[in-house]
């Protein structure tokens, strides 16, 4: 009989662990630290993009100084 | 509390909430057939009546602690949220039935011929609570 017993008790356990894996594999990867570092991966891509423009901008600014010295001299 | 259970489930609150309750409702199926076995609905030869009654009451031990520290999760973590009526009330319901059958298990044996009507009614509420919850959330995955 304990052996049944044990054998159940198996069973029960080796349910518990199928049903984690199969439930953790449909929820998938939502760990706080995966969550932290797709953040900062969006906010480096922000950043990059501001520092992007910002540069275009500057770059247009610049144009726009040369041509106005240009038609002073001219 | 809210914040203990936080701190222990790393912020993966409602995650670990629907895994436990899963594996609540994997073993309450496994329950279904160990009880078969055990009032002989079922015999088969690799297990005995007696043993499978003795697993039954083991795997309901554990059940019955799964579901306090996930109601306690829940109640501490999420509240009681208005839009989950139906929620609420199947896991209210389930605890109070769960309840009665460990005292007639325990206490009022002369009630023990209730013991399949309320193992029934726990299962039932037991699915009607996971899929109010846990299951609109795998199902939205």
């Amino acid at each position: 009989m304990t052996r049944q017993v044990l054998g159940s008790l198996i069973v029960a356990l080796l349910i518990v662990v199928v049903t984690i894996v199969v439930v953790t594999a449909r929820l998938g990867t939502t760990s706080t630290a995966e969550l932290d570092l797709r953040e900062e991966l969006q906010e480096e891509r922000i950043e990059l993009q501001e520092e992007r423009l910002k540069r275009l901008e500057e770059q247009r600014e610049e144009r726009g100084e040369r041509r106005d010295d240009r038609g002073g001299r001219g | 509390m809210g914040d203990l259970v936080e701190t222990i489930t790393r912020g993966n609150v409602a995650e670990v909430k629907v895994i436990l309750a899963s594996v609540v409702l994997a073993l309450a199926v496994y329950q279904l057939v160990l009880i078969t076995v055990g009032y002989g609905v079922t015999r088969p030869p690799f297990l005995s009546s007696r043993a499978a009654s003795f697993a039954h009451r083991a795997v309901g031990d554990a059940i019955a602690v799964l579901l306090v520290v996930v109601a306690i999760m829940c109640l501490s973590y999420f509240g009681l949220e208005d839009d989950a009526g139906v929620h609420v009330g199947a896991a209210s319901a389930l605890l109070v039935v769960l309840a009665l059958k460990i005292l007639v298990i325990r206490r009022w044996h002369r009630l023990s011929r209730m013991l399949p009507m309320l193992g029934a009614c726990v299962f039932v509420l037991l699915v009607a609570t996971w899929a109010t919850s846990a299951g609109d959330l795998l199902a939205d995955r």
